[in-house]
């Protein structure tokens, strides 16, 4: 610890505050050797254990504020009030592109991450990654040591090494990292191919963005990154491409955010692009779509050029194709896909998924070009810290050279090539033909085993550090806690390599910031740390032209098109645990992935109709065990279980990867199956003349979603554009069940106009004046289904992870869940989805049936739990029709409150402003309430006690927060004014289950798809 | 028309050549006399898994109610299948002992008593589940109304209260009317036992009992008012247990039905399990001529009354699910005939509504080796009818998203098979220590309490074929 955390300016216990010998050697107790040796099972005991020891240490940072000045973001105290959290802009890096954050900061500890409003890929919401970006930080399985040779090392004698080391600038080294963006990085990069003549460096990611950027290469003649502007299309076409999954595109969260802006009405009037989605899995995107094709992803490039040919009739800059004919060139989509396309000039976005060939790329790139949604829809920047050669080659010939004997030093910064490098590489063997490996990272994983050196990495939430959005926006990441095992970030670490000495990350950062601002750098430092943002930034947009290459190149592709027969593999990144960076993460793990709604595990997904042919059978209610398969691809086999994916195109197989890790850390090991063996640099993403035969043996898979159909219920409305406009009401009760509401007529012979509405006059009688009533919306046309409200939802109210056991019996806690349901052809099915919180009745039959009043109304219109006062009946949650109850069937949150090594610590660390929940009760969505309270008390005080309304928008929900589609809607339902009443007086709005007569606070907008007539 | 109308004499509810004498001999014998091997291998066996059901429930306390099978939709599952199984087995004892002795059922004697000790046993049983299912057992007593520093009171409005207070109150009355019955039994062991330890335990429990006109007077008068105590009771409790049930929104339960339906079933299956225990009683201990053929037979025409309208009451679900139009009572009766839990359906069906019809045959009727099968295949199938209500109901509910599959774990079970334990422990007791027919009553209905001296076969008077009455006098002075 730092002279400067001995005089912390918070105490937790007067045995801190007096510092004698005892409590220090308490304080050193902390981090037990043995503490990583906790050798379990999958087992429910095992993961609160996890989630126990990853809360342990997130106390640890009462003592450990940050050394350099950070700024506070704009909801500043006069200080720092215990008990009032204080909010910090930063930003998160994810593969070379940052997300603007605010985080939550208690007392010297960063408990929850939010999107920064003032950042342009973020507009104030956050991805899943973002949202659990916290827990990661709280891992105790992150390494904690620097290690020489695998024995506990420092990072004095790590500089020490380096001083001696590299003295001699004229050694081979390769530097492989991961993308990162940050100015500082690159300059200390330049500064390292400077220094060292010899010197290679490499930027390794399994699944980056070099095909795209070869793409542009080849139709423009330029490395460029491709940025599409999803709110101005009218017409978007998708190849496989991911772009609303944060694990299929770095900037989901804003295309997100102008995805769903281009398809919001409020009106019959209204308009709302058309989304095409052409591809083989059913990805997270394509169940948006308003019209979806599966077509294997080893046929893509057949369809892409087909319609490139068709549009090459129309346009110019395509004449590379005309003429060119092949299997879909008689397809029904070609002619209608370019008629609408022609339509939409300039109005249009075509995108391929990254993970494609970059000649799909490049004729994607020209197609947009030729339609003139260059500079409109799409545009180009020019990315200055991007490599220009071709990464994926570049490693390949590394790995080549290792193989050699010529690299005498490998630097690996933060990447994990022994887990994830493409199988034929042998990257491990390779790696022992180095005199020196150094890796630098947050795990002690596959790669740092086999280096010299290990140097543990600060988490980013530890550091300072920069670097630019996925559009060019500059920010800077300030630190919310000291490093928890003292870890080194990649700026120190790039720094302690070059110049033989640990710097601060602070010098460094403001080293190179400096460049920036020619004046008064003070004052812009410290506007750029307090908003986040560094104001107009942003990678200028370079105009395009098709290179005079292409026409040739083209002629190449069109005759290597895919001629691909037989089964294909597809080989994508985890929805949840990405490419295996996230896999020891509690809360990602056990967040049902978007579309199979499956935890803990990876699977192999396939078409109902291959996995007939397999003899697979689909798992169901009452069946968790499915069948694995074995999966062969030029000789090497792995093993995993089956699983029918509705809409999956046939003779193909998509898996994912990221999960069989040994050996990093208690979530992540044995959950899952490796499957990057299948992996090779031929195949990176696709594989096509795979066996796949059946085992014989069953595995359970941990599914939160046993049943995948409404059965004819209309629980989530639904509508064509077209539809609407004909029927603007039709999402009421009437229209959809094409019978009167239960009740109606009786409450009218009663003199009662609106029985049943939430606005009924019989209530304000109930609820005093002074008081608001909350009522929530959900727009089920913005929500994508990406399941980051219910993860944020976990972090703001110390949801407990229960493990996949737990989960398999059908009792995982989250407070709002996302169902999806699969409706019409079971080959090529709709997708929908419907994120499901308690509905806050204002009859609601839980509070009826509850033997001890434990479950009641609040003056403000909610439905409260008194957890003290729950004796578990469980009465509650069985006659909720909603079922949105959650029972703690166990001690789920005891072992992390007692457990790890220091309780108080543990107890420090929760949200202070939520509760902990006991074995036995019951609990479920608050809408929030510690927020609501905070900003009733607020106002309360502003007006002097005239009033306890707050303004609209005062509150917002961790879910209503963190949605990038701004699919929840929150407020007090006696402001007319306000956003929320405004979407129920919505002729979309309707209640679930109206005809229980439960009168639900929460309701939804019914959602609508435009899908092109002549497809239907 | 024929106007030759003929007498037909009632079959003698005492079978064989009794005396009154002889009656106190066979019952009160097993009382008085040492305690036979079998009875304590019975007993070791009882205490077996009476043992097994303290471990069981240690072990829910310690680790929580996650040791049973129960998920989110299923929030309910053996333990409260269980409690309503028990409670409806406790129904029998207190209808044969209070609604037969009000319509004047002379038969009731030979059973009475044993299906009373079965209904405090049955309901002891159940009343465990309430109590061990909740989440928090340690503060289990706050759903009793009792004045408390919280100023908290329970909820009235929620089933689970009238529970409460329903199955207490059957509870306590049924045990009252059991001990006010074995009142002048009690003092006929302690008259005829020889040990003095026996003699002052049955002379405490006779409360000083001297036969005299005013006790028996006493006695009638209080019998009669608890037996029309416990009338309402009988049919109040299972109607408040199925409010549990009927009073909630979930398709499957919410359903006006369920009173009758679920009294029905409760008679059905208490009538079962009294039949079950007394053809194996009578066997062991030499009753025969008690608990007759001709009273199995009345017990099986009861068993197949309300086994038809149970079965009624299944068709009347399917007519209403159709008829109402609600499209979620249709879904779950739909789900009930084919969806995951279809195998329980069907056991049911088979158990509850083809079982019974076998009782329109006398011969079958009066086969005791059938009629024990059968009242075996009632009790099971009774118990799936209280699994489809409550574990099918629950688990594929309003909406499709939310259903998942339930199934039990070795806690459930080992608890069930436990509480038979606590059950047999209890009745083996019973059996060893008490007298398991009412004498004094067995006695009134015999030929002999009739002193008119009538012969109904030679229609003659014959002073000789009876016992004076005074024989009652010798019994007691």
């Amino acid at each position: 610890m730092s002279e400067d955390v001995k005089n912390p300016n918070y105490w937790k216990s007067l045995g801190e505050l007096a510092r004698n010998d005892e409590y220090e050697k308490f304080v050193e107790r902390e981090f037990p050797e043995n503490a990583t040796e906790l050798n379990d099972e999958v087992s429910r005991r095992s993961f609160l254990r996890v989630m126990g020891a990853s809360i342990a240490l997130a106390g640890f940072a009462a003592c450990r504020r940050p050394v350099q000045k950070i700024m506070p973001y704009s909801k500043m105290p006069e200080d720092v009030v215990p008990g009032k959290p204080l909010y910090y802009a930063s930003a998160m890096p994810f593969q070379g592109a940052l997300d603007g954050i605010v985080v939550e900061n208690n007392e010297g500890r960063p408990s929850k991450i939010e999107g920064n409003e003032l950042h342009p890929s973020s507009n104030g919401n956050t991805s899943i990654f973002g949202q659990a970006a916290i827990l990661n930080m709280f891992d105790p399985d992150r390494s904690r040591k620097v290690r020489k040779d695998g024995e506990q090392s420092s990072v004095s004698a790590f500089a020490k090494f380096c001083s001696e080391h590299f003295a001699d600038t004229s050694q081979n080294i390769a530097f492989i990292s991961e993308a990162n963006s940050s100015p500082t990085y690159n300059r200390l990069k330049e500064q390292a191919l400077d220094k060292f003549s010899n010197a290679q460096w490499v930027t390794y990611e399994a699944f980056g963005e070099d095909n795209a950027l070869e793409g542009t290469n080849i139709a423009f003649g330029q490395r460029l990154r491709t940025v599409n502007h999803y709110d101005k299309a009218e017409t978007i076409v998708s190849f496989d491409h991911d772009f609303l999954n944060p694990a299929g595109d770095n900037n989901s969260v804003q295309n997100t955010k102008q995805f769903t802006d281009g398809r919001d009405v409020t009106s019959p009037e209204d308009e709302m692009s058309r989304f095409y989605a052409i591809e083989s899995t059913f990805s997270l995107t394509g169940s948006n779509a308003d019209n979806r094709l599966r077509v294997k992803s080893g046929e893509i490039d057949l369809f892409i050029y087909a319609l490139a040919a068709e549009l090459a009739k129309s346009v110019n800059g395509l004449s590379a194709f005309s003429g060119y004919t092949n299997k879909f060139s008689d397809h029904e989509w070609i002619p209608v896909l370019a008629e609408e396309l022609l339509e939409n000039q300039g109005e249009s976005i075509l995108t391929v998924g990254r993970d494609h060939k970059p000649a799909l790329h490049a004729a994607v790139a020209a197609m947009n070009v030729a339609l003139n949604n260059a500079e409109e829809t799409v545009t180009y920047h020019d990315v200055p810290h991007i490599d220009n050669h071709n990464n994926n080659e570049a490693f390949a010939e590394v790995v080549e050279s290792l193989e050699n004997g010529n690299i005498d030093t490998v630097v690996l910064v933060g990447t994990n090539p022994a887990f994830t490098a493409p199988a034929d590489l042998n990257f491990s063997d390779a790696l022992s033909n180095a005199g020196q490996v150094i890796h630098l990272s947050e795990y002690y994983n596959e790669t740092s085993k086999l280096a010299n050196w290990h140097i543990n990495r600060a988490h980013f939430l530890e550091a300072w550090g920069d670097g630019y959005s996925y559009s060019g926006t500059r920010s800077i990441i300030q630190p919310q806690i000291e490093p928890l095992y003292s870890g080194v970030s990649e700026i120190e670490f790039l720094s302690t390599v070059l110049n033989g000495e640990k710097p601060k990350g602070y010098d460094l950062v403001q080293h190179t910031w400096k460049d920036f601002y020619s004046s008064d750098f003070k004052a812009q430092w410290r506007k750029a740390l307090h908003d986040g943002i560094a104001d107009d930034t942003g990678f200028p947009t370079k105009s395009v032209d098709i290179s005079r290459t292409f026409n040739n190149r083209v002629s190449d592709f069109l005759g290597n098109a895919s001629t691909a027969e037989g089964m294909e593999l597809v080989i994508r990144t985890d929805s949840t645990v990405f490419d295996g960076r996230f896999a020891n993460n509690g809360w990602l793990q056990e967040l049902p992935k978007p579309m199979t709604k499956i935890t803990w595990d990876n699977v192999a997904l396939m078409s109902k109709k291959t996995a007939d042919e397999l003899g697979v059978e689909e798992a169901g209610l009452g069946k968790a065990e499915v069948e694995m398969i074995a999966i062969t691809v030029d000789g090497t086999t792995v093993e995993m279980p089956a699983w029918v994916q509705p809409g999956h195109a046939d003779d193909s197989i998509t898996i994912t990867v990221g999960y069989g890790r040994e050996g990093v850390g208690r979530v992540a090991n044995k959950s899952g199956f490796d499957t990057y063996p299948l992996r090779t640099t031929d195949n990176m993403h696709f594989a096509s003349d795979v066996s796949v035969e059946k085992t014989g043996q069953m595995y359970e898979v941990a599914c939160t979603q046993d049943h995948n159909t409404m059965e004819g219920r209309s629980l989530l409305r639904h509508a064509t554009l077209q539809e609407y406009r004909e029927d603007p009401h039709f999402s009421s009760y009437e229209s959809s069940y094409d019978a009167e509401m239960p009740g109606v007529a009786f409450a009218e012979e009663h003199g009662e106009d609106d029985p049943l509405s939430i606005f009924n006059p019989i209530d304000e009688q109930e609820y005093p004046d002074d008081q608001p009533q909350w009522g929530m919306s959900i727009d089920l046309n913005a929500c994508t289904g990406c399941g980051v409200c219910t993860i944020a939802c976990t972090a703001e109210n110390n949801i407990p992870v229960v493990g996949k056991r737990e989960v398999n019996r059908g009792r995982e806690m989250h407070w709002i869940r996302n169902d999806r349901y699969f409706d019409g052809d079971v080959n090529n099915p709709k997708a929908l989805h419907q994120p499901v919180p308690c509905m806050h009745c204002e009859m609601a039959p839980c509070e009826q049936v509850c033997p001890v009043a434990a479950t009641t109304h609040s003056e403000d219109g909610m439905n409260q739990m008194a957890y003290n006062r729950c004796i578990g009946t469980r009465y509650c949650a069985n006659n909720c029709p909603y079922k949105v109850r959650r029972f703690n069937f166990f001690n789920y949150t005891k072992e992390f409150l007692t457990g790890g090594d220091d309780p108080e610590i543990i107890q420090m660390a929760m949200n202070p402003e939520v509760t902990i929940r006991f074995r036995g009760v019951m609990e479920k969505c608050t809408y929030c309430v510690q927020r609501v309270n905070r900003a009733k008390i607020n106002r309360d005080i502003e007006t002097d006690g005239a009033t306890q309304k707050p303004e609209d928008g005062a509150v917002e929900t961790a879910c209503q927060q963190a949605c990038p589609a701004d699919a929840i809607y929150f407020g007090d339902l006696t402001d007319p004014e306000s956003e929320v009443v405004k979407t129920k007086k919505n002729n979309r709005n309707y209640l679930l289950l109206e005809e229980l007569n439960t009168r639900p606070r929460t309701s939804y907008l019914s959602e609508l798809s435009n899908p092109n007539p002549k497809l239907a | 028309m024929s106007t030759d109308y003929q007498y037909v004499p009632e079959p003698k509810l005492v079978k064989g050549d009794h005396t009154f004498g002889s009656i106190t001999d066979i019952i009160a014998k097993t009382p008085l006399s040492p305690t036979p091997k079998l009875w304590y291998l019975a007993f070791g066996v009882a205490n077996v898994l009476l043992i097994t059901l303290l471990g069981a429930i240690g072990y829910l306390v310690w680790d929580g109610t996650g040791i049973w099978g129960l998920n989110n939709p299923a929030g309910w599952g053996w333990a409260i299948i269980n409690f309503v199984w028990w409670v409806g087995i406790g129904h029998a004892g207190t209808l044969i002992s209070a609604i037969l002795f009000l319509f004047r059922q002379g038969w009731r004697t030979a059973i009475n008593r044993f299906a009373e000790a079965m209904t405090i046993f049955a309901v002891m049983c159940a009343g465990i589940f309430p109590a061990i299912h909740v989440g928090r057992i340690w503060v289990i007593y706050w759903v009793f109304p009792i004045p408390n520093q919280m100023a908290a009171w329970p909820n009235f409005s929620s089933p689970l209260l009238w529970d409460v207070f329903a199955v207490s109150t059957y509870f306590t009355v049924s045990l009252l009317f059991w001990y006010v019955g074995l009142i002048p039994d009690l003092a006929t062991l302690r008259d005829k036992a020889k040990s003095k330890v026996a003699k002052i335990a049955y002379g405490i429990g006779a409360l000083g009992w001297t036969g005299s006109f005013k006790n028996w007077w006493h006695y009638e008068k209080a019998y009669m008012i608890l037996a029309g105590l416990a009338t309402p009771l009988v049919l109040s409790v299972h109607t408040i247990v199925s409010f549990d049930f009927a009073v909630s929104v979930i398709p499957g339960w919410h359903s006006t039905i369920f009173p009758p339906y679920f009294v029905a079933g409760a008679i059905y299956s208490g009538f079962a399990m009294v039949l079950t225990l007394m053809l194996i009683a009578r066997k062991i201990y030499g009753l025969e001529d008690i608990m007759n053929i001709d009273i199995m037979e009345k017990m099986n025409l009861v068993m197949m009354v309300t086994g038809n309208l149970v079965a009624f009451a299944y068709l009347m679900e399917g007519f209403v699910a159709w008829y109402s139009g609600y499209i979620y009572e249709q879904g779950i009766f739909w789900l009930y005939v084919v969806g995951p839990y279809a195998w329980g359906f069907w056991i049911l069906m088979f158990c509850n509504v083809v079982t019974p019809q076998f009782l329109w045959f006398k011969k079958i009727r009066r086969n005791v080796a059938l009629t024990f099968v059968i009242s075996i295949i009632v009790n099971i199938g009774m118990w799936f009818e209280r699994f489809m209500i409550s574990v099918a109901s629950l688990a594929t509910d309003f909406m499709p998203a939310n259903w998942d599959y339930y199934s039990p774990t070795l806690w459930d079970i080992l608890t069930y098979v436990g509480t038979f334990g606590l059950f047999f422990t209890f009745f083996l007791l019973f059996l060893r220590f008490l007298p398991m027919v009412a004498i004094a009553e067995v006695k009134g209905v015999m030929p002999q309490a009739d002193p008119h001296n009538y012969d109904e076969e030679t229609k003659e008077f014959d002073v000789s074929k009876t016992e004076p009455v005074v024989v009652q006098q010798e019994q007691t002075v």
